[in-house]
């Protein structure tokens, strides 16, 4: 058994002496982390614009509806973030992961509505336990019962002219006007708008390059085994009295203890030189850490045993960091796509791990959260292992 | 098991597809003496070893290692054996005594022990100055030193050495060749293969000649050459009465036949030792005088031709 480590410390020593490993465990991470986060606006969003987003979508046509809007849009307080392509579950979702503050949606028929002295409500999606929250929903409020309050007085104004209604009629009807707030508001799951938007780029950045260039680590890893394999040093370690399963659960070990290294390494650099913040929940975090090395690791186990050369080692490598990472959303989040390609990105294992980072980082949820994600990594590595240990025994096979 | 028997090989046969690269092989080597399997490349050598290190399973046959069976006790058979792969079989971005400490402990040896071995092996394979150098940046005679140090390090009682001299300088080879004998002289007991008949002729208390997957022959040096029943041959140059010389040595006592090739005498002779003399007085009796001799003693190489109809290089 203590061969498992003798294997993993050799490893190890032969993975320091490659340069590569440290360019692709940490070097490019770093560099890449600035370079995306910089390309999304993770850095000065704040300095030109410190306005909280919140979504707005009409589903009415009216010339009040467009009041409303225009006094929305002049707001000091909040900013409008329309894409007519969005829809009302897209506005939800965003508020909930805490891209939008919160969202507006003004339902069919509002204008008229409000004409008719009818009673009608905006929707408006909100996690009211922040502190952003009592802000804007001020600044909703006293737009839309600026818009409501017109209206109204010019009705009743009119009747009184036209009709000579009693002033005590009139008054206790705008009164009634008042009783309901012309808001609903649509309490969503609790989330960190307190880290504000400017943070929010790094935090899907940060561990999105983490785990991207750990697949891209797996190269020098992978290839120990490849070299070792064709070297015939494998074949001698068979000669001695070492198992074959030692063999490879001391290549694994020395991978995962690689990989996670690296994790913790660029945690502790996220959480203190780009505040994302990590350690808001440790053991989570850890949990997440944990399982997406051990799956990393078993796919480089994986990778080292089908590849025959040393070159088809870094293709088998790099091909699965760029379609695990395009797919998983370690570049775009998988929130801006369609839920299709959300379906089919969770395929890749790292979609899995950026949900685990994300819900820890950026949607602000809690332990429960991460538990799902880390079964699915837990669930790769267990398949990834098999298929590993299945591939080298066909192999010897002869 | 037969108690001397440290190897007891017993009818080994593998084939690669229609490829019969080793057809019913089986000898004996005793504890304690270095045993050659002297054959030309593709014989089935590699192979041969291969299964009795554990790394190929025999479509036939089976072998005892010190009393373990390669096809039912593997581990056992692991247990008292160190091979020298025939290819160097090394981690290159380490450095010497990296690789030994690693194989070390592979071999189940550690903590002071361990150190104790490495620097001990390092001496044999006269690399101790140069023990912290990446073996990549050695050359190729100091890496087949260190391949075969590696196994060395927890002193087994059954070696395995497959063609450890091939491609090497003539000095690293003496020093190959000089640690063998060293080996066999602590009580190891060496499986040795080659390709040249000189190594396994100096080396070998028992040697086996192999041949397209077959033991063709096998025993001592001397019974080998005997079987082949050749006679030593004395090649000589004369200035003086050829002919007159050359019917002189027919009738002296231990000649079997004089023949003569454009002034180059051949003489085939019983014992070159006690027969050579007889040929000088016979010269000086003709006045003659003989200006070169070479001895040709009966050998491998022969009994190699005589076998196979080849001879054993190509
Ligand atoms: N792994 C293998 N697959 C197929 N053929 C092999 C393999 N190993 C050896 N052979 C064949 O078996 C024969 C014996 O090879 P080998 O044992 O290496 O000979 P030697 O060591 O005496 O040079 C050769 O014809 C070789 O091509
Ligand atoms: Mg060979």
């Amino acid at each position: 058994m203590i061969r498992i480590l003798d294997i993993a410390f050799k490893d190890l020593l032969q993975l320091s002496r490659d340069f590569k490993t440290f360019m692709f465990l940490l070097i490019m991470p770093i560099l890449f982390t600035f370079l995306f986060g910089y390309a999304f606006g993770g850095f000065g969003g704040n300095e030109s614009d410190s306005r909280v987003p919140v979504g707005y979508i009409s589903l009415d046509d009216n010339w009040v509806t467009d009041e409303l809007h225009d006094l929305l849009d002049k707001s000091e307080v909040i900013r409008l973030d329309e894409n007519i392509f969005r829809s009302t579950s897209d506005l939800e979702k965003l508020v909930a992961d805490g891209e939008l503050a919160a969202a507006i949606i003004v339902p069919d028929g509002y204008g008229r509505a409000v004409l008719k002295d009818k009673t009608i409500r905006l929707t408006v999606l909100a996690d009211t336990g922040t502190q952003a929250w009592t802000t804007i929903e001020a600044e909703i409020l006293t737009a839309a019962s600026r818009v409501d309050g017109a209206v109204r007085t010019a009705a009743i104004m009119e009747q009184f002219e036209l009709e000579g209604v009693p002033f005590d009629y009139a008054f206790d009807e705008m009164l009634a006007a008042w009783e309901e707030p012309p808001i609903a508001i649509k309490e969503t799951s609790s989330l960190v708008i307190e880290e504000g938007g400017e943070n929010n780029a790094l935090a899907h950045t940060s561990p999105g390059m983490m785990l991207q260039f750990a697949i891209a680590g797996l190269l020098t890893a992978a290839q120990v085994i490849v070299t070792e394999r064709k070297s015939r040093t494998l074949q001698r370690l068979l000669t001695t009295a070492t198992r074959r399963i030692h063999i490879v659960l001391g290549h694994f070990l020395a991978i995962f203890l690689l990989i996670f290294t690296q994790f913790i390494i660029l945690i502790i650099f996220g959480q203190f030189a780009l505040q994302v913040n990590y350690l808001r929940l440790p053991s989570a975090t850890l949990l997440v850490a944990f399982t997406a090395a051990l799956c990393i690791s078993a796919m480089g186990l994986l990778i080292g045993i089908l590849a025959r050369t040393e070159e088809q080692a870094i293709t088998f490598s790099l091909v699965p960091m760029f379609v695990f990472s395009g797919l998983g959303g370690a570049w775009v989040p998988l929130e801006f796509t369609g839920k299709t390609f959300q379906t089919i990105g969770h395929i890749s294992p790292v979609a899995w791990g950026m949900d685990g980072f994300e819900n820890i980082v950026a949607r602000g949820l809690g332990f429960e959260s991460v538990l799902i994600p880390c079964a699915a990594l837990a669930g790769y590595a267990i398949v990834f292992f098999i298929l590993a240990v299945w591939r080298l025994n066909a192999a010897e096979e002869k | 098991m037969n108690n001397s028997a440290a190897i007891e090989v017993l009818g080994l046969k593998k084939s690669f597809g229609e490829n019969h690269a080793v057809q019913g092989v089986s000898f004996n080597v005793n504890q304690g003496e270095i045993f050659s399997l002297l054959g030309p490349n593709g014989a089935g050598k590699t192979t041969t070893i291969s299964m009795l290190s554990c790394l190929l399973r025999p479509n036939d046959g089976d072998a005892n290692i010190m009393g373990h069976s390669i096809s039912t006790d593997p581990m056992g058979v692991k247990s008292v054996l160190g091979v020298v792969p025939q290819d160097l079989a090394l981690y290159e971005d380490l450095t010497a005594r990296e690789n030994l400490s690693f194989w070390g402990k592979m071999y189940g040896l550690r903590g002071s022990t361990l150190k104790t071995r490495v620097d001990e092996v390092l001496n044999v394979i006269g690399l101790r100055d140069r023990a912290n150098e990446r073996v990549g940046k050695y050359s190729g005679g100091m890496k087949r030193r260190v391949n075969i140090g590696v196994a060395l390090l927890h002193k087994p009682k059954v070696i395995y050495m497959d063609e450890p001299t091939v491609g090497i300088d003539p000095q690293s080879r003496r020093n190959i060749l000089d640690s063998v004998v060293l080996l066999k002289n602590e009580g190891m007991t060496v499986l040795y293969t080659t390709h040249y008949m000189e190594e396994a002729q100096e080396l070998s208390d028992h040697i086996g000649i192999m041949d397209h997957g077959k033991l063709i022959a096998h025993g001592t040096h001397d019974e080998l050459v005997k079987m082949v029943g050749q006679q030593t041959r004395i090649d000589l140059t004369l200035n003086g009465n050829a002919d007159q010389v050359m019917a002189a040595w027919k009738e002296t006592e231990g000649v079997s036949r004089v023949t003569s090739d454009e002034g180059l005498i051949s003489v085939l002779v019983q014992d070159s030792n006690l027969t050579l003399p007889h040929l000088f007085e016979a010269a000086t009796k003709h006045s003659a005088r003989i200006t070169s001799v070479n001895i040709s003693e009966p050998n491998l190489e022969a009994v190699f031709l005589h076998l196979t109809g080849r001879a054993l290089r190509d």
